[in-house]
């Protein structure tokens, strides 16, 4: 418990430094307008870690993420775009077609037992490939110059300011809400519980938090829909991954994968679901990175699965699975959203970005290994 | 046969931790002799041998080691080795993507300025190959070979190196009949040439058939050394077997019920990698009974149990009946789902979910049943788990404690409680009190009478006759994939098992 807390703590140092630093060097980082673009690009890139998540757990990995999230994004411009198909039709059909993808990815890694590295990387090559062959080289939009659709507005729209309180009061009554009911019920099961004030304290700074993000992004132009959307895809994967038999199994699979197929538990259909569920990911990131770069170009995602998995290992997850949560995966997201954010401000050079990118995966890999060793 | 001792043990004491392993041993090995070791599963046999090849380093244990009469103090293999102790596992240490040659020089590469000299290589695995009248290409990738005859290779390897003192653990498991003779010829060889053998052999044909010495072990004690022409097998059945202390089981017998379990005629092939054969399975279990299935290592025990899961082999011939329905598990799940249950012997690797918790890993296989809509009801699923907690003893801080964590007994009462938590109608226990203290394993045994009084059928698997003849109603000896004998409570000794299990079964008994 201890370590756990030395764990947490150190990384939020490592955030508060990362903030302090930008700050110091461009005050505009700190500017409403720039926190807004933040919180976007961390919902961008938030959302595709919490899918690799979903994979990492089992011991898995998607190395496929990335062009991936180019390709469901380019398959769904060109169709609204060029073939003039209403966005909504777009998206999901460039959503199903993914997930069947993916989960044709998970059955030849846990049927067929070909390593998930090899067939991602297979998948990472294929789907490149693919997505310039679906924009033909080209720089397609996603919307008609000057117009609106359901794709341009994923992170363009954002909400009126009275809808972004009432959307956060909401929020924070859930989650106060939950958490009474967890408390209560670890109670009545004997479990340890903090104490009444640290668990008052520690909601209390929650929902200020949830609150000061309204008020920041209320500066600019209102609570960003893509934020909306973190939050949602949030709550369901963490439901997911501790309160269902799925999300048992995941552990139980990255944890000892021979003891898990002894006790029952469906190994094949178990991995085949994660990796269904990070087809659906992938296509929702690649919706949300294209609209941010307003055209399906040939770099879009590029790279992605990387920023994915540093997110999730940032945030604590093994790499060997059976270990990882939401929340750490979240904090590991705004990490690294915020070196790209604070570098591009800073018009630091692109191989800097690389290096730098780079040099922090390493240290958070090993920070967690030094603090971790005695758990 | 020269006098010479070359390799002596005077009276060695090997402990782990409370556990006497080796309780005063003295063993001589003379040039030019082929000297057997005997004894039961866990008499001593494999922790001797790990003693003169270094793997236990001098000070680890009491008591002396000579080599040719002067005392020998063994810091690892490497040591023994020099001294030129030469030891072939049971296990295999070959690379199987390298070839013949390439195995048999790995680590003393003849080399040539730097470079290693390939047709040295070669030239001299072919010398060595023939030396030991092994037919092979040493060019053959090791990986193509079958097990037999990388079992040849690895004893080839050893004889490469000229030892002094040859080692054989169970050479023969996994060979042939041919290849059984090719082998004995080689350590006739050897023996003409003066080196000493120390050879263990769960097959006494083979024993008698080799060596001319044979001393017995019993629970980490010599039971006599005997010249081979001077004794036979019954008398080497009884050392390995004699008197000891009756330990506590506490078998109570319930009404028995219609049969839960039959399997009729069964055969098993074994999959691709290896493993033996089971060939016409016989048995039942009924309701509120107790059957004990007993073998040496390797007799096919643990390969039974997991082919019932659905997780071993591939059934050639014969029915099982579950409760009077033809049945065959594709996977564990759908074993579990029709009420069988198995607690594996090795519950780190097949158990548990070591980082996580008492509740996780007890609720592991019945989640489904533990839903409130698409969610883990955690009310639910606490109360259960901790009532089995209650009902096991199982002592934990709280229901997060990492199993980690936990003891032995703990952790292999989580395990129980995981399958009893499922309902089944049998249990498999797979040598369900190894490794685990006498408090537990007294609980272990009162649980097996709770069980089978509620009506539940169970299969218990163990290496130690004693417990198969204190809990088991009915005691079933495997012997190399097929049934030794199958005897009732009464009738059971511990010779008769022991016999059953060597194949044996109307000449030393």
């Amino acid at each position: 418990m201890n370590r756990f807390a030395t764990r947490e703590l150190s990384m939020l140092v490592a955030l508060v430094a990362i903030w302090a630093f930008f700050a110091w060097q461009e005050p505009v980082f700190l500017s409403a307008r720039n926190l807004s673009l933040l919180s976007v690009e961390l919902a961008v890139t938030a959302v595709l870690a919490l899918g690799m998540l979903v994979v990492l757990l089992p011991g898995q990995i998607d190395l496929s993420a990335g062009s991936g999230v180019g390709l469901a994004g380019a398959v769904a411009a060109v169709l609204v775009f060029w073939h003039d198909v209403p966005a909504p039709v777009a998206l999901l059909v460039a959503t199903l077609g993914a997930v069947l993808v993916w989960s044709a990815m998970g059955a030849l890694i846990a049927i067929e037992r070909i390593p998930a590295f090899i067939m991602t990387l297979g998948g990472l090559l294929v789907f490149r490939g693919l997505h310039w062959l679906v924009i033909r080289n080209q720089t397609v939009p996603v919307v008609e110059g000057g117009s609106e659709n359901i794709y341009s507005l994923l992170t363009t729209y954002y909400l009126p300011p009275a809808a972004g309180y009432v959307l956060a009061g909401l929020a924070v009554a859930a989650i106060v809400a939950s958490a009474l009911r967890a408390r209560t019920r670890r109670l009545s099961h004997g479990f340890e519980v903090d104490d009444g004030e640290l668990t008052f304290l520690k909601l209390f700074v929650l929902a200020q938090l949830v609150f000061l993000v309204v008020i920041v992004t209320n500066g600019y132009r209102g609570m960003p829909v893509a934020l909306v959307i973190l939050g949602l895809v949030a709550v369901l994967v963490h439901q997911l991954v501790t309160n269902t038999p799925f999300g048992r199994y995941l552990y139980a699979i990255g944890g000892n994968e021979e003891a898990a197929a002894v006790s029952g538990v469906p190994v094949r259909t178990t991995i085949i679901g994660a990796y269904a569920l990070m087809g659906g990911i992938v296509a929702l990131t690649g919706f949300m990175q294209t609209a941010y770069s307003g055209a399906s170009t040939s770099t879009v995602g590029s790279l992605m699965e990387l920023d994915a998995v540093a997110a999730c290992v940032i945030g604590g997850t093994s790499l060997r699975g059976g270990r990882g949560t939401v929340l750490g995966v979240l904090f590991g997201a705004l990490i690294m959203a915020s070196l790209l954010n604070g570098m591009t401000l800073m018009a630091v050079s692109p191989e800097a970005k690389y290096i730098a990118r780079g040099a922090v995966l390493a240290l958070a890999v090993w920070l967690d290994l030094r603090l971790g060793k005695d758990r | 046969m020269s006098n010479k001792t070359v390799l002596e043990a005077r009276s060695v004491v090997k402990r782990f931790g409370a556990v006497t392993a080796l309780g005063g041993v003295s063993f001589d090995l003379r040039a030019g002799e082929v000297h057997a070791l005997c004894g039961e599963n866990g008499a001593g046999k494999s922790t001797l041998i790990k003693l003169l090849a270094g793997v236990h380093p001098h000070g680890s244990y009491e008591g002396q080691l000579l080599v040719d009469g002067r005392p020998a103090e063994f810091r690892s293999t490497r040591d023994a080795e020099r001294a030129g102790i030469a030891i072939i596992h049971q296990e295999l240490a070959l690379f199987p993507d390298m070839t013949v040659g390439e195995n048999l020089f790995l680590g003393v590469f003849p080399q040539h300025y730097g470079r290693i000299d390939w047709d040295a290589v070669y030239a001299q695995s072919a010398a060595t190959l023939a030396d030991c009248g092994i037919q092979l290409d040493p060019a053959a990738r090791v990986g193509d070979l079958g097990i037999g005859q990388q079992q040849l290779v690895e004893i080839a390897r050893a004889v490469g190196r000229k030892p002094q003192v040859l080692v054989l653990d169970e050479p023969t498991a996994a060979l042939s009949r041919h290849e059984i003779d090719t082998l004995l010829d080689l350590v006739r060889r050897l023996r003409g040439r003066g080196v000493a053998c120390v050879f263990i052999s769960h097959k006494l044909d083979e024993v008698f058939a080799i060596a001319d010495r044979i001393t017995v072990l019993r629970d980490g004690c010599a039971q006599g050394t005997l010249a081979a022409a001077a004794t036979d097998a019954g008398e080497i059945i009884r050392r390995m077997v004699g008197r000891r202390i009756e330990d506590h089981f506490p078998r109570r017998q319930s009404t028995q019920g219609r049969t839960l379990l039959a399997l009729h005629g069964v055969d098993v092939d074994p999959p691709n990698d290896g493993g033996i054969a089971l060939r016409g399975i016989d048995l039942e279990v009924r309701a509120g009974a107790v059957l004990g299935i007993g073998g040496l290592m390797g007799a096919g025990r643990t390969e039974l149990l997991m082919h019932l899961m659905g997780l071993w082999g591939k059934r050639r011939a014969g029915k099982v009946e579950l409760d009077g329905q033809p049945f065959a598990a594709r996977n564990p799940r759908d074993a579990l789902a029709h009420g069988l249950a198995i607690v594996t012997e090795d519950r780190k690797r097949y158990g548990l979910v070591l980082p996580q918790g008492v509740a996780f890993n007890v609720s592991l296989s019945s989640l489904r049943s533990l839903r409130r809509g698409p969610f883990v009801d955690r009310n639910h699923e606490a109360a259960r788990t901790r009532s089995i907690i209650e009902d096991l003893r199982i002592k934990a801080q709280n229901l997060e404690q990492p199993v980690g964590t936990l003891s032995g007994g703990n952790q292999q009462k989580v395990v129980l409680g995981k399958m009893l938590l499922t309902q089944p109608r049998v249990l498999l226990l797979d040598e369900p009190t190894r490794g685990i203290d006498v408090g537990a394993k007294l609980e272990v045994y009162e649980l097996i009478n709770r069980l089978t009084a509620a009506g539940q059928a169970i299969v218990l698997v163990s290496s130690e006759l004693g417990e198969l003849m204190g809990m088991s109603d009915r005691i079933v000896m495997l012997c190399e994939g097929r049934i030794g004998g199958t005897f009732d409570r009464a009738e059971a000794t511990q010779e008769r098992l022991l016999a059953a299990a060597m194949g044996r079964l109307g000449r030393a008994a």
